[in-house]
């Protein structure tokens, strides 16, 4: 019987070997007699030694900061003749080590962080690809602009994001943050700068977009935008997650909110969220859809939980946990500065600052699930299961993301389920951390255990970085991954750019 | 004098995981071993699925040389006296008999450390911010600065010993012996693990097929005659299993072994920048299966030492709260609660025992206790008993039973 006859544990190394080094020297001589320059040294490579999600750990042997595209192909073409492998970050805020170099070249692309041109006619807006989007909102809100969506977070890159899909509140409506994109400056991994989108340049346009950086570096994007509007905010609180996802896609299904999303203190406290730019649909949502929610206000829910808790005393811990959650959470989504008029006037300020403050740590542990409409309460029952049997707190974060028919070439092979019709679901598991101290091991065991939920549902996972190499094959099937991984070979021979993501 | 960041002392798989770590990491690590490599290892090969996930996520699939035939193992069987049998299928299929000679060479060169054979440990002395590493290459000594240690030497650890010269005085010690026979005719299945509960039998016997031969162990306390063991045992399966060997061949072999620290909670994880793990730290999973504990625990040592790096705090009190989670997942296989009320173990036990009739069920649970009772005289019961109450009430084991 050969090796390959082990039955049950179909994986790959996930946990990527360190590039040997061989011919590092040769390389940095041809790259610098190009006119690019790399740091090297631990002082300049060990702020990059691990991401957001603080499990792996790995040294590059040189880092570029990117400054313009003529820059990132030159390094790229030198490192495609030496094959050294060339890892991109933008903001760092992949879970699984994907922004960590093991070895090679770290090109970061927060350099090229500057907004090229608003055209507020045809409501577009061209920037450069290693910008957060805060910096981007800033810029397009001095004109009374906004993007579309983008996810809650000050500090992941537009680069990163169109690269692996991004959420928002208001994807349900709006889509993934990938889907705003209308073209890109794309450096190949052979090192051409090329311009792509829905009409020119067709194929890469489709690959790089969801394509977890395996067929370019994004240096600049087009974008579509939109007007600036604060937000009225409205929250339900159940004490299901069936319940208040069921009404959540009711909403969604019936175009009902602008923003929608589930935000839970473990399963105890399942909060709704649905929220309106204006007036108009604030009430067209109060006459319709407001009364068919089953969820409470907050008075009424804190009664419920009061006498839930009162007939089971031997959960006065779990009682005491969910009160001061509450005391430290709610008031960051109410504070004073943010709000004019009963408006939110900044979400991304207002959700970003809460999630840092209030759910971040040193590990940025978020596996996750991306399911058909249908498969999602069952993934999401499913999850929570899990994260309850590995950690005493945690948090579940569910959006809809709707998906764009014209956009089905793009979802190939991406976070966006196949199986996925009108819209798809995300659910993040995100562990509370807290001050405790677990191992790389308890983490992996954990996102393990809700990876195999998808594999056995046919779902996909979303967000950052979820797509991991161990789990392409068994969530696709190998036709698919080949082709991919055909057309990665044909559009970058020596394999140098991002490896060990997906192939 | 050589300096690096990290020296880990045995050239096993917990070496292999914590060098995996520590490499990856960019830090300069050195492994010692006492042999050359690849070096022969007493081991039954049985690897648990949750070490296969590990040596696949890790190091990448296995190649062939590295297993031996049977290639896989599709569960355990156990036997009672009660001429009961219960195969149980591990949960997620097969696992691979892995040849520990060519496996841990394998893993070891994966990792990317560099290794120095033929080098013993011969003693250490920790300096506060570095350890001064004493060893012996070829009869000259050498020396070694390492800011951390990982002892990674197995049950009979001479690090263990440096640290804690008494330690091994204070645990009981097994021997476990295995000898090979030519198959006459062996009704066992090859495609299981067999386990015997059997306290007339010895403490630990085992037998399962390797590469045409059958092994045939046993486990007693230490100071009892191997010789004798394995004739009765040998004598037992000829006369109630039908199983029917050719005369053991020359290549029998044999271990000390610290079976016992993880029923008990006292595991031994170090001082200073001294770490341990693997079985040296007294990993051992139910049925002495010691290598996915190893795994898992030697690469949480080597997690240990760059978060210790990185975050600037003391090596010691990383890898303690680290650890919890290693130690539960073995201890829990030992912890009478969790076997009742939970599945800590990667075959269904229960669920083997659910199909028995009722009689057999009885017949089953009387060897178990019988077998038990063979332990009696390690005064265990009531530690083990501790630790289970304790387990829900603080979520694990507590910590200040470890060393």
């Amino acid at each position: 019987m050969a090796p390959d006859a082990l039955q049950g544990i179909v994986r790959q190394q996930t946990n990527a070997a360190r590039w040997n080094g061989a011919g590092w020297r040769e390389f940095v001589a041809d790259l610098r007699s190009a006119g690019v320059t790399l740091a090297e040294g631990t002082a300049a490579t060990g702020i990059y030694a691990t991401d957001a999600g603080g499990t792996a750990y790995s040294l590059p042997h040189g880092v570029l900061v990117a400054r313009n595209a003529a820059q990132v192909a030159t390094l790229l073409k030198v490192a495609q003749a030496h094959r050294v492998p060339v890892t991109v970050r933008g903001g760092g805020l992949t879970t699984e080590g994907e922004s960590v170099a093991y070895g090679g070249v770290l090109l970061d692309m927060t350099g090229m962080s500057r907004v090229l041109a608003i055209d507020a006619d045809a409501m577009t807006v061209r920037t450069e690809a290693g910008i957060y989007w805060h910096g981007l909102a800033e810029e397009l809100r001095r004109s009374g602009l906004d993007y579309l969506s983008a996810p809650l977070n000050m500090t992941s890159s537009v680069g990163g994001t169109l690269g692996v899909g991004g959420i928002d509140v208001n994807s349900a409506r709006l889509g993934c943050s990938a889907d705003q994109a209308l073209a890109l400056q794309v450096v190949t991994p052979t090192g051409e700068i090329v311009e792509c989108s829905d009409s020119e340049n067709v194929e890469l346009f489709q690959r790089v977009i969801l394509g977890y950086g395996q067929f370019g570096v994004i240096t600049e994007a087009t974008l579509k935008i939109r007007p600036y509007t604060p937000l009225s905010m409205h929250y339900y609180y159940y004490s299901t997650l069936r319940e208040a996802i069921e009404d959540l896609q009711l909403l969604d299904a019936n175009d009902a909110s602008d923003y929608s999303g589930i935000l839970t203190i473990m399963d105890c406290a399942v909060n709704l969220l649905v929220a309106f730019d204006s007036a108009e649909r604030e009430a067209a949502f109060k006459a319709h859809w407001e009364r068919r929610l089953r969820g409470h206000g907050e008075f009424g829910f804190a009664l419920c939980m009061a006498g839930h808790y009162a007939l089971r005393p031997w959960k006065l811990g779990e009682a005491l946990y969910l009160f001061k959650r509450k005391q430290a959470v709610f008031p960051e989504f109410r504070r004073p500065e943010f709000h004019r008029d009963g408006r939110m006037e900044d979400r991304t300020v207002v959700f970003s600052r809460a999630v840092w403050k209030h759910w971040g740590s040193r590990n940025m542990v978020i596996p996750d699930l991306a399911t058909s409409t249908d498969k999602f309460i069952e993934a999401v029952e499913r999850g929570n299961a899990v994260c309850r049997k590995f950690f005493p707190h945690y948090t579940l974060y569910c959006v809809g993301i709707r998906l764009r028919p014209e956009h089905k070439a793009h979802y190939e092979m991406s976070c966006v389920p196949p199986d996925a019709e009108g819209w798809a679901y995300g659910c993040e598991f995100e562990p509370m951390i807290e001050d405790a101290v677990y191992s790389r091991d308890h983490f992996q065991s954990f996102k393990n255990a809700i990876y195999d939920i998808g594999v056995d549902l046919g779902a996909s996972y979303y967000r950052f970085g979820g797509m991991m190499k161990g789990y392409i094959r068994r969530v696709f099937g190998d036709a698919l991954v080949d082709k991919h991984l055909a057309m990665k070979r044909q559009a970058d021979p020596a394999m140098i750019l991002n490896r060990d993501v997906i192939f | 004098m050589r300096n690096v960041d990290v020296v880990i002392v045995g050239a096993s798989l917990a070496a292999a995981a914590a060098a995996k770590r520590t490499v990856d990491a960019g830090l300069e690590t050195v492994i010692l071993e006492r042999k050359e490599l690849p070096r022969h290892k007493i081991c039954s090969g049985i690897l648990s699925p949750r070490g296969h996930r590990f040596l696949l996520e890790n190091f990448g699939p296995l190649p062939r040389e590295t297993l031996h035939e049977p290639t896989s193992c599709r569960g355990v069987t156990f036997h009672f006296p009660c001429r009961v049998e219960m195969p149980m299928d591990f949960f997620h299929g097969t696992t691979p008999h892995l040849h520990r000679k060519y496996s841990d060479h394998w893993a070891i060169q994966r990792s990317g450390a560099e290794v120095h054979d033929q080098t013993s440990f011969a003693g250490l002395e920790d300096k506060g911010d570095h350890v001064i590493v004493h060893a012996r290459r070829g009869g000259e000594p050498i020396e070694y600065r390492a800011r951390q240690v990982i002892g990674a030497d197995g049950p009979s650890s001479l690090v263990v010993r440096a640290v804690y010269p008494d330690y091994t005085k204070q645990i009981p010690w097994f021997f476990v012996g295995q000898k090979f026979h030519e198959i006459i005719d062996c009704p066992l299945s090859p495609d299981y693990f067999h386990f015997w509960f059997h306290p007339g039998l010895g403490h630990y016997t085992w037998s399962h097929a390797r590469d045409g031969r059958q092994i045939v162990g046993v486990g007693f306390k230490r100071g009892d005659n191997f010789a004798k063991k394995h004739q009765v045992v040998e004598q037992y399966l000829k006369d109630k299993h039908g199983v029917h060997l050719k005369p053991a061949d020359d290549d029998h072999e044999g271990c000390a072994e610290n079976f016992g620290p993880s029923l008990i909670n006292r595991y031994v994880f170090g001082k200073g920048n001294v770490l341990l793990t693997g079985q040296a730290a007294g990993f051992l999973n139910m049925i002495g299966e010691g290598m996915s504990c190893a795994l898992h625990s030697g690469a949480i040592s080597g997690e240990a030492v760059v978060e210790a790096q990185r975050r600037n705090r003391p090596v010691q009190e990383m890898y303690r709260r680290m650890i919890g989670s290693e130690v539960r997942r073995c201890s829990d296989q030992w912890n009478p609660l969790k076997i009742a009320f939970d599945r800590p173990h990667e075959a269904d036990f229960p669920e083997a025992l659910m199909k028995l009739s009722w009689r057999e069920r009885k017949m089953v649970l009387r060897d178990m206790w019988n077998f038990i009772v063979l332990f009696k005289e390690f005064k265990w019961g009531r530690q083990i008993a501790a630790a289970a109450l304790q387990r829900p009430l603080l979520g694990g084991y507590p910590v200040q039973k470890w060393l």
